[in-house]
C-alpha cells in the first residue's frame, strides 16, 4: 500500500491508493510544533480503514517542510564548518554584495555557521588538482579535540577544490568520525566549483542533519521515502544524510502532482501556477520533463544541488492593496497572511486580492473550504471603497468600489504574468504552446486570465487541487543526481575523461538505486546524462542532454540562440560539469476511474450569482466541482466552486470535464 | 480655477511601472549571462535602461548605482552626435560626452515600431570591459590624461542597419588587450539591447504606441511625485560638510577636499559642490555624470526600500551645481579612471554627512568609502596568452542609527559581486591565499561599523599590478559620538631569498611590476561607527 503525505502550515494531506486504483484522500490538521503527530495519526488511519496489519507495511513517500521551516527560522542544529585556513570567512562574505541597493536599513542574516565554530586547517589543492600545501594529519587530532570542547551537533567540510582532488576532505572526515555527529562532505555533496555556494550548500546539510534525521527517525516507518526538491525522491536514510535536497520537498510535489494530471490530460508541456495566500509559485515543464536548477536561493542562501526551477513571487489572495504617495497601486508585497487575514475574514480592515474578488462576486456567494469559512462581504466592501477613495484622491477621477476591485485583479495579474513570463518567455519558451495547471487555492480565479494575457490556449485545473502535492510525492520516482566539475574544452582531445566521469557516477548510481530496490537494472532503472557548458571565457552554464561528443557544440549553440537571441558558432564550448540524474521507476499507479456524465450535453448549474467580469455586472452559472462527472460540458461564462478552490470561467471559453475528472477550459 | 487632475490611471500606471523595470532588469540578466569579462558577468558592473523618444530614463535596472543619473547623458550625446536608424548600435565612452570612465562602454539602439520612422523609445546598457587600451593593463592605473588612460570613443555606429560596422570594430579591437573577449562582450551588450527591444515593442503590440509613451512620461512624473514627497519630510534648510580624499596618488600627498551645500526649500533641492578643489593631475577626477549620479544616488536612498523607477524624474527637484574645472566636474584631458570608483563615492559620503545634519536618525556613519580597483595583467606563463584581472574588493558598511553596519560588502556607488576564488585560478595565472573579514576594523559605537576585508593574492607569473583606493589615511567617519572605521592598508609581500616573506607597505594609488611569487596585500576599510559605545 503506497501513501502520500504533505505537510502544509494549516493541513497534513493524507493520499493513498487502494489496489483497484482508487484514491482515498483526506486532510487532518497540521501539528506545527511537532509534524510527525499529525502523520502518525494519519498513517493509523489508514492502517485501520485498509486493513494493513500494520503501519509498518505502507510505503510512505512524504513532503516535509521542516527543513525549510528550520532554514527560514534558524533553528538548525550547532554545526561547525571545517575548511582551508585563510578561508573560513567565505561563508559569511558570500558574494560581496549588499541585500538591497537603495535600502540604508537593509539587513543581512548572520551565517548560519557562526565564526566561532568556523575552522581552518592548513592544507591547499591547485585548480590542476597539484597538492600546493599536504595536510597535516597529525594536526587532526587537535581539530577533534577542538570540535568536540565546541560540544558541535554536526560539520560541514568544504577544501577549496576538493572536486579535483578529494583526498585531503576524506582524510578530515575519517578522523572525525570518532565526534560521532553526522558529517557532510563537499566533494560527496557537490563536487561542483564555485567555493561560496558549495561552502553554502554543505553548511545547510550540516545545519539541518541532526534535525531531520531525528524527525525521520521518530517517524520510523521502514518504507518511508522523502520528497526532493528536485522532483523526484530519495529514502529517508539518504534524506537524512543530505537534507539540503529536501529544503523545497512540498512545492515539488505539486510539480509532479499537476505534470502527471496533465500528461494524463495530453498536455507535456505545461506552467504550473500555485497561488496561495502570501505567495505564488510558477514553473515550466517541457516534453513532459520538469526543469531543474542548480542557482536556487532558499531564505537567501545560495542552494546548489538541483531545485525544481519554481519561481516565487510574495503575492496571493493575502497581499494588501494600497496607494503609494506617486499615486500608483501597489499590490503586496505586503500580506495579511492568515491573521488577520483579508478584510472578508472579519478581523483586518486593508483590503486584499481575496476582498477584490469576493467584492466582485467571483466566489460564486460561496464561503471557502465548501462552505465552512464564511466570507464578510460588507468588510471586503468597506475596504476596497476605501482604496477607492484613495485611487480617486491620486487621479482626479471619481473610483467605485467595483473600479477598485478590478483594478487590484489587474495589478496582482499583471505581477503573475511576469512571473510567469520569466519562466517561459525569458527562458526562450514560447507561451502560446503550453498549458496552465492550475491549483492551490488563489489560482482558479486568475487563471484563465493570465493565460488569456500570455496566449496560453488551454488551462487545466487538476481534479483535488488542494491535495496535488500529496498525489505528486506519492507518484514520483526515486531521483538521485550526481556531478562533477570537469573544465574541459568541448572540441579537444580530452573528452574521454567526461566519459569515465559518466561512467564512474553511473556505476555508484546504479548501485545506490540497487540498494533503494531497484534491482533490475534495465526495466527499473533510467540514467540520463547532461552537461553543464558554456561559451569559453562566460560564467554562467547551460544544461545540455548530452548525446555525444560531436553533437555537443551544435547542440549548445541551438540552446544559446533560443534562449539569449544569439550564438557564437566560432566560439569555442568549454564543458563545465558533467551531470548524471538517475531514476528508480516506481510503478505507475492505476489509472482511476472516474464517474461518467450520462450524456455529453451541457450540463445546468448549482446557481447562479451575480459577478462582475467587467465594470457591468452578469448573472452566471456557479457549478459545484464535486457534482460534475467526467464529460460534462459547461455553459460559460460560469464559476466552478470545490472545497479547497474557486475556478472563474468567462466567457469565450469552452469547459469541460476529461475523463480523469480535470477541468479544462479551452481559450 | 479648477485644479487639472492629472491624467493617469493608478492601475495603469502601477503596470508599467513594473512593465518597464522588468525590461531594464531583464536586459541586465541577458548580458550577465552572456558576457565574457569578468567585470561583467562575475562582479555585475554594467547597468541596462529604458528611455522615452527624448532620451530621457524611464527605468534602469537595480544595477549599479554609479550608473544612475549619467546614462541619461550618454544616450544624449549619442543622440546630438548621430542618426540612429533601425538595426543601428552607437557605441561610446567618451567621458566628457556622456561616459564616466573608459572602460565603461555604453551601447544605444532606437526601438522602432513597424511602420514609424521615428523611435519610440531607446535601449541602452553600459558594461565595464575588462580593458580598453592604454599603458596599463585593465585600463585602471596611473596615467597623466585621459590619453593615456584607453581608447576613447566619441558616439560612432558600432552596429549599422543590423550588420556589425566592422571598420569600426576593427579599430577598437585594434587598441584593446583581449580582442576576442571584447568583441564577444560586444556582442552580449548588443544582444541584451535586442532583448529589452523585443520586449518594448510586446508592449506596445499589447497596450497601443500611444498607452505605451504616454504611460512612460507618466512614470516619470510618478518618480518626481515620490522624490518630492521624501524631500518634503526633509526639514528646510542649509546644510554643510566637506570630506576629502587621501590625495591625488600623483602630485601630492595633500587631501583633495569636497565641500558641499544642500539647500533645501519645501519639496525642492539644491546641493552645491562650490569649495571643492580643482581637479587634479590624478586620476580621481570625476567628470559632471558621476557627480549627478552619485546626488541621485543619495536622494534615490531617501525615497527608502519601496521600488520607485530610477526614471528622469528623480532628480526633477534637485538641482545640482558643480563648479567646471574641479574635481567634481572635470575637464579634458583631466584623467579619470578613479572618479567613478573613489571620487563617487566621497560625494556620497559628504553628501551624507551634510543630511545627517538634517536627519540624524536616519543617516548611516560614512561607509568603506572606496572600491579597492586592483588590475593584475601581463602574459600567462601556463600558455602564452595575456591576461588582464580585475576586482574590487569590499569592506565594511557605516552603523546605521537603528543597526550595525554589515561587514565585508560593497556599499553605496557599488554593489559589484566577487570573483570566485576557484573561478579565478581556472582563469587567471593567480592564486588567493587569503579571504577574510578583518577583524576589529568596523568603528566602535552604540552600533558598530561594518568590518573590511582581507585578500591577499599571489601572482604565478611575471606580472604589471595597478592599485586605485582610497581612504588609507582620512578614515571612514564615525556618526553621533561614534568611532570612526579603521582605515585601510595595503602591501607586496615578497618571499626573500631565505625563504622568509617580507610585507612592504604600498601607496593605495600607484602601479607595481611584481615577480611570480609576489603577493598583494589589500586590507579594506571599516564602516564608521554610530552613536556613542555605552
Amino acid at each position: 500500500m503506497r501513501v502520500g503525505v504533505d505537510t502544509g502550515g494549516t493541513f497534513t494531506d493524507f493520499v493513498y491508493a487502494a489496489r483497484d486504483g482508487r484514491l482515498s484522500i483526506f486532510k487532518l490538521a497540521s501539528t506545527p510544533d511537532d509534524p510527525a503527530r499529525a502523520i502518525a495519526e494519519g498513517l493509523r488511519r489508514i492502517a485501520a480503514e485498509t486493513g494493513a496489519a500494520r503501519v509498518n507495511d505502507l510505503e510512505i513517500v512524504h513532503g516535509t517542510t521542516v527543513g525549510t521551516n528550520a532554514l527560514l527560522q534558524r533553528r538548525g542544529a550547532r554545526a561547525a564548518l571545517v575548511t582551508t585556513a585563510g578561508f573560513e570567512d567565505v561563508l559569511a562574505i558570500g558574494r560581496q554584495a549588499r541585500p538591497a541597493l537603495y535600502d540604508l536599513d537593509a539587513e543581512r542574516p548572520e551565517a548560519i555557521i557562526p565564526r566561532a565554530l568556523r575552522f581552518g586547517v592548513r592544507e591547499r589543492v591547485a585548480a590542476t588538482g597539484e597538492v600546493l600545501e599536504a595536510l597535516d594529519e597529525g594536526a587532526l587530532a587537535g581539530l577533534v579535540e577542538r570540535l568536540r570542547r565546541a560540544r558541535v551537533e554536526s560539520v560541514a567540510i568544504c577544501l577549496l577544490f576538493s572536486f579535483v582532488r578529494p583526498e585531503h576532505e576524506k582524510l578530515i572526515a575519517r578522523a572525525l568520525e570518532s565526534l560521532c555527529v553526522p558529517l557532510s562532505v563537499s566533494h560527496e555533496i557537490l563536487p561542483e566549483y564555485r567555493e561560496f555556494e558549495r561552502t553554502s550548500t554543505v553548511a545547510i546539510n550540516a545545519y539541518l542533519q541532526p534535525l531531520l534525521g531525528a524527525y525521520l527517525k521518530k517517524l520510523s516507518a521502514p518504507g518511508l521515502r522523502v520528497m526532493q526538491s528536485s522532483g523526484g525522491s530519495i529514502s529517508a536514510g539518504r534524506a537524512a544524510r543530505e537534507p539540503v535536497r529536501t529544503i523545497l520537498s512540498g512545492p515539488a510535489g505539486g510539480v509532479v502532482g499537476a505534470l502527471n494530471a496533465a500528461l494524463a490530460a495530453g498536455s507535456t508541456d505545461i506552467i504550473t501556477f500555485d497561488m496561495g495566500g502570501t505567495s505564488t509559485d510558477v514553473s515550466l515543464c517541457a516534453g513532459g520533463r520538469m526543469r531543474t536548477t542548480n542557482e536556487a536561493t532558499v531564505a537567501a542562501l545560495p542552494v546548489a544541488v538541483p531545485v525544481l526551477d519554481i519561481h516565487t513571487v510574495g503575492a496571493g489572495g493575502g497581499s494588501i492593496a494600497r496607494v503609494d504617495a506617486g499615486g500608483s497601486l501597489r499590490v503586496g508585497p505586503e500580506s495579511a497572511g492568515a491573521s488577520p487575514g483579508p478584510a472578508a475574514y472579519g478581523r483586518g480592515t486593508l483590503p486584499t486580492v481575496t476582498d477584490a474578488n469576493l467584492v466582485l462576486g467571483r466566489f460564486g456567494g460561496a464561503g471557502l473550504l465548501g462552505g465552512d469559512f464564511a466570507l464578510d462581504e460588507r468588510r471586503a466592501h468597506d475596504a476596497l471603497a476605501g482604496l477607492a477613495r484613495e485611487m480617486g484622491a491620486a487621479s482626479g477621477r471619481r473610483t467605485t468600489a467595483h473600479e477598485a476591485a478590478l483594478g487590484v485583479v489587474r495589478v496582482v495579474n499583471a505581477g503573475m504574468e511576469r512571473a510567469l513570463r520569466v519562466v517561459s518567455v525569458e527562458r526562450g519558451f514560447d507561451s502560446r504552446a503550453f498549458a496552465l495547471v492550475s491549483f492551490g487555492g488563489a489560482g482558479g480565479l486568475h487563471a484563465v486570465a493570465l493565460a488569456a494575457s500570455l496566449r496560453i490556449p488551454r488551462v487545466i485545473v487538476p481534479r483535488r487541487p488542494g491535495a496535488l502535492s500529496a498525489l505528486g510525492a506519492l507518484a514520483s520516482d526515486v531521483v538521485l543526481d550526481a556531478s562533477r566539475t570537469v573544465m574541459l574544452d568541448a572540441a579537444g582531445g580530452r573528452l574521454d575523461e567526461l566519459e569515465r566521469a559518466f561512467r564512474q557516477m553511473e556505476r555508484a548510481a546504479r548501485a545506490a538505486l540497487k540498494r533503494e530496490g531497484f534491482a533490475d537494472e534495465r526495466r527499473t532503472q533510467r540514467h540520463a546524462r547532461s552537461v553543464a557548458a558554456r561559451y569559453r571565457g562566460q560564467s554562467f552554464e547551460l544544461e545540455i542532454e548530452w548525446k555525444s561528443a560531436a553533437k555537443l557544440a551544435a547542440a549548445f549553440h541551438r540552446a544559446h540562440l533560443a534562449r539569449y537571441g544569439y550564438a557564437e558558432p566560432e566560439s569555442a564550448v568549454e564543458v563545465v560539469s558533467a551531470r548524471l540524474r538517475s531514476r528508480g521507476l516506481v510503478a505507475k499507479l492505476k489509472r482511476e476511474r472516474v464517474a461518467q456524465s450520462a450524456n455529453a450535453s451541457v450540463v445546468a448549474p448549482h446557481h447562479s450569482a451575480l459577478v462582475y467580469f467587467t465594470i457591468k455586472p452578469a448573472r452566471v452559472g456557479v457549478y459545484a466541482r464535486d457534482d460534475l462527472r467526467a464529460g460534462a460540458r459547461l455553459k460559460t461564462p460560469c464559476i466552478v466552486t470545490e472545497y479547497s478552490a474557486t475556478t472563474l470561467v468567462p466567457a469565450g471559453t469552452h469547459a469541460h470535464i476529461d475523463a480523469d475528472g480535470n477541468l479544462i477550459i479551452e481559450l | 480655477m479648477k485644479r487639472q487632475p492629472p491624467d493617469f490611471d493608478p492601475v495603469t500606471l502601477e503596470i508599467c511601472r513594473a512593465l518597464y523595470t522588468s525590461v531594464a532588469e531583464e536586459m541586465g540578466i541577458a548580458l550577465r549571462r552572456t558576457a565574457h569579462s569578468p567585470n561583467i558577468k562575475e562582479r555585475r558592473d554594467y547597468s541596462c535602461a529604458v528611455f522615452d523618444a527624448a532620451g530621457r530614463v524611464v527605468a534602469q535596472g537595480d544595477h549599479m548605482p554609479v550608473h544612475l543619473g549619467s546614462m541619461p547623458m550618454a544616450v544624449a550625446a549619442a543622440l546630438n552626435e548621430t542618426h540612429i536608424a533601425p538595426g543601428d548600435v552607437i557605441a561610446l565612452n567618451d567621458p566628457f560626452a556622456g561616459g564616466t570612465h573608459l572602460p565603461d562602454v555604453t551601447l544605444v539602439a532606437g526601438v522602432f515600431a513597424r511602420s514609424r520612422r521615428a523611435p519610440l523609445f531607446y535601449v541602452a546598457n553600459r558594461a565595464h570591459h575588462a580593458d580598453i587600451g592604454g599603458g596599463s593593463p585593465g585600463s585602471m592605473g596611473m596615467a597623466a590624461d585621459v590619453y593615456g588612460e584607453g581608447l576613447r570613443i566619441p558616439p560612432v555606429h558600432l552596429v549599422r542597419g543590423g550588420r556589425v560596422n566592422e571598420d569600426v570594430m576593427r579599430l577598437l579591437l585594434a587598441n584593446v588587450r583581449g580582442a576576442d573577449e571584447r568583441r564577444a562582450d560586444f556582442a552580449a551588450q548588443t544582444g541584451a539591447l535586442q532583448t529589452g527591444a523585443t520586449r518594448l515593442l510586446e508592449i506596445v503590440a499589447r497596450a497601443g504606441a500611444r498607452e505605451a509613451v504616454s504611460y512612460a512620461a507618466h512614470l516619470i512624473n510618478y518618480s518626481a511625485r515620490m522624490m518630492r514627497a521624501a524631500i518634503k519630510e526633509i526639514p528646510d534648510g542649509v546644510y554643510e560638510a566637506e570630506d576629502a580624499l587621501d590625495d591625488d596618488g600623483v602630485a601630492s600627498d595633500a587631501p583633495c577636499v569636497l565641500r558641499v551645500r544642500v539647500c533645501i526649500e519645501g519639496a525642492r533641492a539644491r546641493v552645491d559642490f562650490t569649495g571643492s578643489a580643482a581637479q587634479v593631475a590624478g586620476p580621481v577626477n570625476a567628470v559632471e555624470a558621476i557627480t549627478v549620479s552619485a546626488v541621485a544616488y543619495v536622494f534615490r536612498c531617501l525615497l527608502g526600500a519601496g521600488e520607485v523607477p530610477a526614471s528622469a524624474g528623480l532628480m526633477e527637484p534637485i538641482e545640482v551645481h558643480a563648479p567646471r574645472g574641479t574635481i567634481v566636474n572635470a575637464l579634458p584631458p583631466a584623467p579619470v579612471a578613479g572618479g567613478n570608483v573613489e571620487t563617487s563615492q566621497r560625494i556620497v559620503d559628504v553628501l551624507f554627512k551634510a543630511l545627517a545634519r538634517a536627519l540624524p536618525g536616519r543617516i548611516p556613519a560614512a561607509s568603506q568609502g572606496t572600491m579597492n580597483n586592483l588590475t593584475i595583467g601581463g602574459v600567462d606563463a601556463r600558455n602564452g596568452r595575456e591576461f588582464a584581472y580585475y576586482e574590487t574588493v569590499a569592506g565594511g558598511m557605516g552603523a546605521r542609527p537603528a543597526h550595525d553596519g554589515l561587514s565585508a560588502v560593497h556599499t553605496h556607488m557599488t554593489n559589484s559581486l566577487n570573483t570566485p576564488i576557484e573561478a579565478l585560478e581556472y582563469a587567471y595565472p593567480l592564486r588567493v591565499r587569503e579571504y577574510a573579514i578583518r577583524a576589529n576594523s568596523g568603528g566602535a559605537g552604540k552600533r558598530r561599523g561594518g568590518h573590511g576585508v582581507v585578500r591577499e593574492i599571489e601572482t604565478l607569473s611575471d606580472a604589471r599590478m595597478s592599485l586605485l583606493a582610497d581612504r588609507r589615511r582620512l578614515a571612514p567617519y564615525g556618526l553621533a559620538g561614534g568611532a570612526d572605521g579603521r582605515a585601510g592598508q595595503d602591501s607586496i609581500v615578497r618571499v626573500d631569498e631565505g625563504g622568509r616573506a617580507r610585507a612592504r607597505r604600498i601607496n593605495a594609488k600607484g602601479s607595481w611590476e611584481l615577480k611570480a611569487g609576489d603577493r598583494v596585500r589589500i586590507e579594506t576599510p571599516g564602516g564608521g561607527g554610530h552613536g556613542k559605545k555605552v
